[in-house]
C-alpha cells in the first residue's frame, strides 16, 4: 500500500511537470493547499469534499487540447472549471488523482455583434464582464438567477437558464466549439460550415443540444456564441400579493399567453423577495404569503399597450396590488435585467448562510401541487415550516406552460443534523416529483440521475453509448452521477 | 485554537458565490475587481472562499504540513477586508473574513508555519524595537516638544524610518498651528506587523512598553499619522483611558486652519486600516478638499482597491505589492487626477515606489496640509 502511494506521488509529480511544460510553471500545481481550495462547493452536505490531484490553468485552446490529450493517454479524469462559482458538486472530482482544469484565465469576449445580437465568449467570461460591454449596444445577455460572477459559457452549456427575464425564453446557446478528449475539435451549428457562428441548426442533428446537460461533460467548450437581448428604456414594475400559489396562476397564464411581461416571478414573502428588493430591513412578514413581481418593458407604443393590458389583467387577478418603496422596483429591474447581485441575499437569510434547492421544469398547471409536496416532504423530515421556500419563473414561449420551479430550503450550512434532514428530503422528494410529473431537472444534480434513468427506458442505454463514443476512457468526470 | 467552533461555523457560511471579489456591480454595471491577491495569483486559493476552504482543512486535520502554496495563499493577502465589506452587504454574516484570516495566520504561526521574511521582521523588532531594524533614532527638533502637552504624536516605524516626510510634515503642522505636543521618549513599534502576521506572542512586550510610556506621558490624546498603528492601538491594546485619533480627525476637529488651496486635482486613496477597519472615510476627504480638488475614483470607501502593501505583503511579496499599487495609480489617472493622496505612510511608500515611472505624484494628506498652511 505504502509503495502504491509512493508510486502515485511519483506519477503525479511527473504529471505536474508535464502540465507545467504545457501551460507554464506558474499555471499548474499539485500543491496540497491550492488543490484543497477547489475541493468543495456549497453542496458539501451532499457531495463530499475531494481534492483534485493538480490544478491546471490553460491560457488558450491549444493548451486545453494538449492537456486533454495527455489526460486521455493516461486515463486521468479531468474536471473543467470555468469562473470558479460552482454549485451542486458539479466541479468536485469523483475520483482520486483528477486534474482540475481551471479555465478562468480564458476570459476574453471574442465578439459582440450588435447586428446579429450575439456574443462569443471564452469560459472565464462572467455575466458581469459581458454585460459591462453589451450594454454599450443597449443589449444584454439572458441572466441565470445566479451571482453575476458565474461563467456565461458554463451556464449556457449546462443547458437552459431560465429565468430572471421570462421573455428571453429557455435556451440561449447558438453554437460552440468543443475540444474532445482525443484532441479533436467539434463545432456545432453554422460554425461547422462557415466562419459565421450565428445559427444553431447548421447541418444534421442539433449537436449543440446533444452535448449539453450530461453528468460531467463531453469535452471542454472553449468558446460559445450566445444570444443577446435588447435593453429597453421604457420599464414598469408591479408587485401583487396572494395568499396561495394557485390564485395567481390564471394571471400568470394571461401575461404569458399575451406575451406582455419581460420578467415574471412568483416568490414567497420570506426568501427571494429580500434579494429582489435588496434589503433585509423590511417587514416582509406583513406582506401576503406570495408576491408576484412583474416587469413590463418595450419600445414606445408597444410598451404603453402592454402596460395597459397588464393593468387590466391585474384588476381581475384576485390579488392585492402592493404599494412598496420605489427603490424596490429599481432593484428588481437591476436584478432581472442586469444580473443577480442583491438576489444573493438569500444566502444570508437569518444568518443561515446556505441554501438547498431542487430546480425543475414543469407546467404551470402543477404549480400548487409542487408547492404542496415540497411543504409536505419538508415537514415529514423535520424541516420547519419557516425554512420552506418556493418560487416560479414562467418561461417564454409558453408552450407546455413551461415554468422553472425552485423548491428551496435556507439553512445554517454548519448544521450537520440539518444536512441529514436535507438528504432524507432529497431521497423522498426526487421520487415524489417524478411521480407527480415533471418535464425535467434543471441540472444533473447528485442523486437525481439514478431514479430518473430507471424511468427513461432505452434512452438511458443510448445516452451511455453516446458518451462512450465521445469519451471512451471516461475521463470527463461523469462517474459521480452516471 | 480560540473560538474554533465559531471560526468553522463562519467558514461553513461561505457559499462561494465570489461576489466578494468584485465591487458592487449595480447600478453602474462595471466589472471592478476587489481582491488584489485573487486577481494577481488567479488560483481559487487566493480568493476568500478558497482561503476559507484551506483554513477548514487545517482545522479539520486534512492539511498537516506546510507547503509553498499554503504559505503563499495565506500570506500573500493584504488582509484588506474588501471581500468582507461586500460579503456582509449580502449575507449579514457576523464574523468577517479579515478576522478569519488573521485567526488563520495565528493558527499557522502557532505551528511554526511562517514566512522567513516575517520571522525576520519579528527578529528585527526584538533587537531594535522597530520593524525595519534601524539603529538610529528619528530626531525631533530640540525644544519643539512639550513633555506636559496633552497631545502625543505616535510617529510609527514607517514614518520614522521610511517616509520621514510624513512625520516631518505632521510636526511642522503642530508648530505652525501652535499645538503643544510631545512624542514618546522611547517609542517602540506598535506591533501591527506582528499581529497581522500571526506572531501575537512577540507583540506582547511592545504593547506593555507602549502602554506604560503613554500612561507616564500624561497625554490625553494620541495622534497617529499611521492607520496601522491606530488600528492596533484601537483593537489590540488595552483601554488606556486616552483618546486615539488619526491625524485627519485631529485636523478636522481644529476647524479653520487657514489653508491655501492648491490648483491640484487629487484622488484620495482610502487606506484599508483607516477606512474598512476603523470606518474613517469622511475626515480625510474633508481635510483634502481644503487643499486640492478631489477627483473620485471608481472604487472608493468600503470598496476601495487596496494599495497592496499591508498584511506583511510588502516585505514578502514585493512584486505583488507593486502590481497592486500600479493598479491603483492607473485608476487615479483614469479619474483625471494629477496626484494620488493617501493618509497612511505604508500606502504612500508602496504607491510612491510603484509611481516611479508614472506621471503622478503621491502624497500623504498631511504633506499637502503642511504645504498649504500659511504660517
Amino acid at each position: 500500500m505504502f509503495r502504491e502511494v509512493i508510486k502515485m506521488n511519483e506519477t503525479f509529480s511527473t504529471l505536474v511537470k508535464d502540465l507545467q511544460a504545457i501551460v507554464g510553471e506558474e499555471n499548474a500545481t499539485g500543491d496540497r493547499a491550492i488543490c484543497t481550495s477547489y475541493s468543495r462547493d456549497q453542496h458539501w452536505h451532499f457531495v463530499p469534499a475531494k481534492n483534485p490531484a493538480c490544478i491546471v490553468r490553460p491560457g488558450n485552446k491549444e493548451e486545453v487540447r494538449t492537456v486533454l490529450m495527455l489526460a486521455n493517454t493516461h486515463k486521468i479524469p479531468v474536471i473543467p472549471y470555468s469562473a470558479g462559482i460552482n454549485v451542486r458538486g458539479l466541479t468536485i472530482p469523483v475520483h482520486d488523482g483528477s486534474i482540475l482544469l481551471d479555465l478562468s484565465r480564458m476570459n476574453r469576449i471574442l465578439e459582440i455583434n450588435p447586428d446579429m445580437k450575439t456574443a462569443t465568449v471564452e469560459p472565464g467570461v462572467t455575466f458581469g464582464m459581458l454585460l459591462e460591454q453589451t450594454r454599450k449596444y443597449k443589449l444584454r445577455p439572458a441572466f441565470p438567477d445566479a451571482p453575476l460572477t458565474v461563467s456565461v459559457l458554463a451556464n449556457y452549456y449546462l443547458r437552459g437558464i431560465y429565468q430572471t427575464a421570462a421573455a428571453d425564453g429557455h435556451d440561449h446557446t447558438i453554437s460552440y466549439e468543443m475540444i474532445l478528449p482525443n484532441g479533436e475539435t467539434l463545432k456545432t451549428g453554422s460554425r461547422a460550415l462557415s466562419e459565421m457562428p450565428y445559427f444553431r441548426y447548421g447541418v444534421g442533428p442539433d449537436f449543440a443540444g446533444m452535448f449539453c446537460a450530461h453528468p460531467g461533460t463531453c469535452g471542454v467548450v472553449t468558446e460559445l456564441t450566445a444570444k443577446l437581448y435588447r435593453l429597453y428604456d421604457n420599464r414598469k414594475e408591479y408587485f401583487i400579493g396572494f395568499d396561495d400559489v394557485d390564485t395567481p396562476t390564471k394571471f400568470i397564464y394571461n401575461l404569458m399567453n399575451d406575451e406582455l411581461a419581460a420578467s415574471i416571478r412568483l416568490v414567497d414573502n420570506q426568501s427571494w423577495l429580500k434579494g429582489i428588493f435588496g434589503t433585509f430591513d423590511y417587514p416582509y412578514e406583513s406582506l401576503p404569503k406570495f408576491v408576484l413581481c412583474v416587469l413590463v418593458e418595450g419600445v414606445d407604443g408597444v410598451f404603453e399597450a402592454k402596460d395597459k393590458l397588464v393593468r387590466a389583467y391585474m384588476e381581475e387577478c384576485g390579488g392585492q396590488v402592493l404599494d412598496l418603496p420605489a427603490e424596490f422596483a429599481s432593484t428588481f429591474e437591476h436584478e432581472s435585467l442586469g444580473g443577480a447581485e442583491k438576489s444573493c441575499m438569500v444566502f444570508g437569510i437569518k444568518g443561515r448562510g446556505n441554501y438547498h434547492c431542487i430546480g425543475l421544469y414543469g407546467p404551470l398547471t402543477l404549480a400548487a401541487k409542487y408547492y404542496a409536496v415540497h411543504e409536505r416532504t419538508a415537514l415529514e423530515v423535520g424541516i420547519p415550516q419557516d425554512h420552506v421556500h418556493f418560487y416560479i419563473d414562467p418561461i417564454y414561449s409558453f408552450h407546455g406552460q413551461l415554468c422553472y420551479f425552485e423548491l428551496d430550503v435556507f439553512y445554517d450550512g454548519s448544521d450537520e443534523e440539518f444536512g441529514d434532514k436535507l438528504r432524507n428530503y432529497n431521497e423522498k422528494q426526487f421520487h415524489r416529483l417524478l411521480e407527480l410529473g415533471i418535464y425535467g431537472w434543471f441540472r444533473p444534480y447528485a442523486g437525481i440521475i439514478e431514479p430518473t434513468a430507471e424511468r427513461i427506458g432505452y434512452l438511458a442505454e443510448v445516452w451511455k453509448k453516446f458518451l462512450h463514443v465521445l469519451d471512451p476512457n471516461e475521463i470527463m468526470n461523469r462517474g459521480k452521477l452516471f | 485554537m480560540e473560538r474554533e467552533e465559531e471560526v468553522l461555523s463562519a467558514i461553513h457560511h461561505c457559499v462561494k458565490c465570489k461576489l466578494c471579489s468584485i465591487a458592487s456591480f449595480h447600478p453602474n454595471e462595471e466589472w471592478l475587481p476587489l481582491c488584489p491577491s485573487g486577481e494577481y495569483y488567479g488560483y481559487q486559493a487566493f480568493y476568500a472562499p478558497g482561503k476559507m476552504e484551506i483554513f477548514r482543512a487545517i482545522l479539520e486535520g486534512e492539511i498537516t504540513e506546510p507547503s509553498e502554496g499554503l504559505l503563499n495563499s495565506v500570506y500573500a493577502c493584504t488582509v484588506c477586508g474588501a471581500c468582507y465589506e461586500k460579503c456582509k452587504q449580502i449575507t449579514s454574516v457576523e464574523l468577517g473574513a479579515p478576522d478569519l484570516f488573521e485567526a488563520m495566520r495565528r493558527e499557522l504561526a502557532g505551528k511554526g508555519w511562517i514566512l522567513d521574511e516575517h520571522k525576520a521582521i519579528a527578529d528585527k523588532i526584538e533587537e531594535t524595537k522597530n520593524a525595519y531594524g534601524e539603529k538610529y533614532e528619528y530626531k525631533v527638533k530640540e525644544g519643539a516638544t512639550d513633555e506636559n502637552a496633552d497631545v502625543l504624536y505616535y510617529i510609527g516605524c514607517t514614518a520614522r524610518y521610511r517616509v520621514p516626510e510624513i512625520a516631518d510634515s505632521m510636526l511642522r503642522i503642530f508648530d505652525k498651528l501652535g499645538v503643544k505636543y510631545q512624542v514618546m521618549g522611547e517609542e517602540w513599534c506598535c506591533g501591527s506587523v506582528l499581529f497581522r502576521t500571526g506572531q501575537v506572542e512577540a507583540a506582547k512586550e511592545l504593547v506593555a512598553h507602549n502602554v506604560e510610556e503613554i500612561k507616564k506621558s500624561g497625554a490625553k490624546t494620541v495622534v497617529f499619522t499611521c492607520p496601522g498603528c491606530l488600528k492596533t492601538f484601537e483593537k489590540n491594546y488595552p483601554d488606556m483611558g486616552v483618546e486615539l485619533l488619526h491625524a485627519t480627525q485631529f485636523l478636522t476637529r481644529l476647524g479653520n486652519m487657514n489653508l491655501k488651496k492648491e490648483d491640484l486635482k487629487a484622488a484620495y486613496h482610502d487606506p484599508c486600516h483607516l477606512g474598512r477597519d476603523l470606518g474613517i472615510y469622511d475626515e480625510p476627504r474633508a481635510v483634502l478638499s481644503k487643499v486640492a480638488d478631489i477627483k473620485p475614483m471608481k472604487r472608493e470607501r468600503e470598496q476601495a482597491w487596496c494599495c497592496g502593501s499591508g498584511g506583511g505583503v510588502k516585505s514578502a511579496f514585493d512584486d505583488f505589492a507593486l502590481w497592486s499599487a500600479a493598479e491603483r495609480l492607473k485608476e487615479a489617472k483614469e479619474a483625471g487626477a494629477e496626484a494620488l493622496v493617501s493618509a497612511c505612510p505604508f500606502c504612500k511608500r508602496n504607491l510612491k515606489e510603484a509611481a516611479e515611472k508614472e506621471e503622478l505624484e503621491v502624497y500623504d494628506v498631511v504633506e499637502l496640509v503642511n504645504r498649504c498652511l500659511e504660517r
